[in-house]
């Protein structure tokens, strides 16, 4: 059990000491992270209304199938995003294999889903009466459309904690597209493993703490902004 | 002028036919009382007249025109108050002043927006700012009026703005509602059960049954069960060992329907020469209530477990003496019952 003390202590030593080698791994998290959710929520948003909102052909079936890609398990869309970018696949050439660009490409996959899934089950619960309610008050329909999204926001931030939640940790994706490559594309999760494989517990449950305070933070800050709106 | 001019309308929700109106035209300016059990169609009708929906078959005619939902002649202009209004989940402001700024209507907005709220009587310092979840049930309701007063609209369509608030918030929904009358002349329309807005304040009283409106009033809607009687009769049993005689009726109807201009009120003691088709129900009157024209008495009379509503001259029930509890007897004519 002593490796546990030992973590915490070298999770704040390596944050004190501002661990060159820890920061660089924060900041290839954070950027593949951000990079990841920036691109699931812009087009998650949009095609999870849609989805919730109207009644079309297919509805049902597009459903489950997005349903279905929740269970994605990160290690196979590793493997697929690996394969589309590696030199023999289809977009060899965009070079974007090891780069936290296809990293980030990899966890919006990953998070889309989640987003698309929970938008549309937040605009499908609101309440029958506010379409009525905003036509009444003399709404357009891009006004309609614009409200009945701001009235779901919560539905929408709750939304966005569980994927950033679920981008943060994975590392299947991580390790396959981004290869480890320390100063370059480790991430937290993927040093946790090398840290992991070389018998330095220690050390992976300081960054394992160090991903949960970057967590904490983040969600913190989505807390603040549901209280404020 | 008048405001609506409703020719032809059926209305379906798939199979289902929920509305059909021959004719209605509601006057501008005019407070119209849409009264009738759940289900008979009122919600649907307001959705209509609010250009919410389109009916499936007709047209309904606003200022003469056939407009359709989202047209620049009704937006902000005919507004609607749901039964259960749905507040935004914003603050008591932002709630009343959305309808202004979707118009981009945003000079004064303070001031319309105090104006809408001093309507309903939500005057206390600050309440503007309160979150939604913050406001009691008649609070909400009477913010969701404001509103839509704050948008000055030509017609108010009320469903049911009373049914589930406490008495002051009642009396303050309705001073405001015909305030807005008087102000800007609106046009209203309200679904209600209330006799005080159906007798007192509307000018004119519909009745609605199976999405059919009875402009003479509804006397008295009988559903079953029913039992057969002698040749082509049904009976409908009623306590205290009164029965309800009624013809039978065509496939697929099955609400027999009392109408009131067809029904005869004696006095016990009174009973005027039967003729062998005329039947007899003995009741009380429940419930008096002197019209806004002040020359008819619409009376309640509660003939076992059945409510008939029925106008009368005040004259006559003057002569009758009638009084809440006074015993009367309804003479009708069973061939007379249609069914709906």
């Amino acid at each position: 059990m002593e490796f546990i003390q030992e973590g915490f202590s070298q999770a704040y030593a390596l944050l004190i000491s501002r661990d060159p080698a820890t920061y660089s791994a924060v900041i290839a998290t954070l950027r593949a992270s951000g990079l990841a959710m920036a691109a699931s929520l812009l087009l998650g948003i949009p095609f999870g209304y849609v989805l919730g909102y109207f009644n079309f052909p297919l509805k049902k079936q597009i459903r489950i199938i997005v349903d279905t890609l929740l269970s994605l398990p990160t290690v196979f869309i590793g493997l697929v995003i690996y394969a589309l970018l590696t030199r023999n696949g289809p977009f060899g050439g965009s070079g974007l294999l090891f780069t936290i660009t296809g990293i980030a490409i990899g966890q919006a996959v990953l998070s889309l889903p989640i987003i698309i899934s929970l938008t549309a089950t937040a605009v499908e619960a609101a309440d029958h009466n506010l379409r009525t309610t905003l036509m009444s008050l003399g709404a357009n329909r891009r006004q309609i459309a614009a409200s009945t999204l701001w009235e779901v926001r919560l539905g929408i931030i709750a939304a966005a904690v569980t994927a950033t939640g679920r981008v943060l940790t994975e590392v299947g994706i991580s390790l396959m597209v981004g290869g480890n490559i320390k100063w370059h594309t480790r991430t937290i999760t993927t040093a946790i493993a090398l840290e992991t494989n070389k018998g330095e517990f220690g050390m992976g449950i300081a960054l394992g703490l160090v991903l949960l305070l970057i967590a904490l933070a983040v969600n913190v800050s989505l807390a603040g902004l549901r209280r404020r709106i | 002028m008048d405001i609506y001019q409703i020719r032809d309308v059926d209305h379906y929700y798939g199979d289902k036919q929920v509305l059909s109106i021959e004719d209605l035209s509601i006057p501008e300016g005019s407070i119209t009382g849409l009264a009738g059990p759940n289900g008979s169609g009122k919600s649907t009708l307001l959705k209509l007249m609010a250009f919410l929906e389109r009916p499936t078959y007709g047209a309904i005619l606003f200022n003469d025109k056939k407009v359709a939902p989202f047209s620049k002649e009704v937006r902000s202009r005919v507004t609607l108050l749901n039964q259960e209004p749905y507040l935004m989940h914003r603050s008591v402001f932002e709630n009343v002043a959305y309808g202004l700024k979707v118009r981009k209507k945003s000079t004064r907005l303070i001031n319309r927006v105090e104006q809408a709220l001093n309507l309903v009587g939500l005057t206390e310092p600050d309440f503007a700012r309160r979150k939604w979840y913050q406001l009691s049930g008649g609070e909400a309701q009477r913010v969701a009026l404001a509103a839509r007063l704050a948008l000055r609209p030509r017609v108010l369509l009320l469903d049911e703005p009373t049914a589930s608030v406490d008495m002051e918030s009642a009396g303050l929904i309705r001073d405001a509602s015909l305030q807005a009358r008087r102000k800007w002349g609106t046009t209203l329309v309200v679904a209600t059960h209330d006799w005080q807005w159906l007798y007192e304040t509307c000018d004119t009283g519909l009745h609605l049954l199976h999405g059919r409106i009875f402009k003479g009033g509804l006397g008295c809607a009988v559903s079953g069960p029913w039992r057969f009687g002698e040749g082509d009769m049904l009976l409908k049993e009623l306590e205290g060992d009164q029965v309800l005689v009624v013809p039978k009726p065509d496939e697929g109807k099955n609400v027999a329907v009392l109408d009131p201009a067809k029904l005869k009120v004696v006095m016990p003691g009174d009973d005027p020469q039967l003729n062998t088709d005329n039947r007899m129900l003995n009741g009380f009157v429940t419930r008096l209530f002197l019209e806004r024209n002040g020359k008819t008495v619409q009376v309640a009379i509660k003939v076992a477990e059945l409510l008939v509503t029925l106008r009368m001259a005040s004259s006559k029930a003057e002569e009758f003496k009638l009084y809440p509890a006074a015993a009367v007897r309804i003479i009708y004519d069973p061939r007379e019952i249609e069914w709906f």
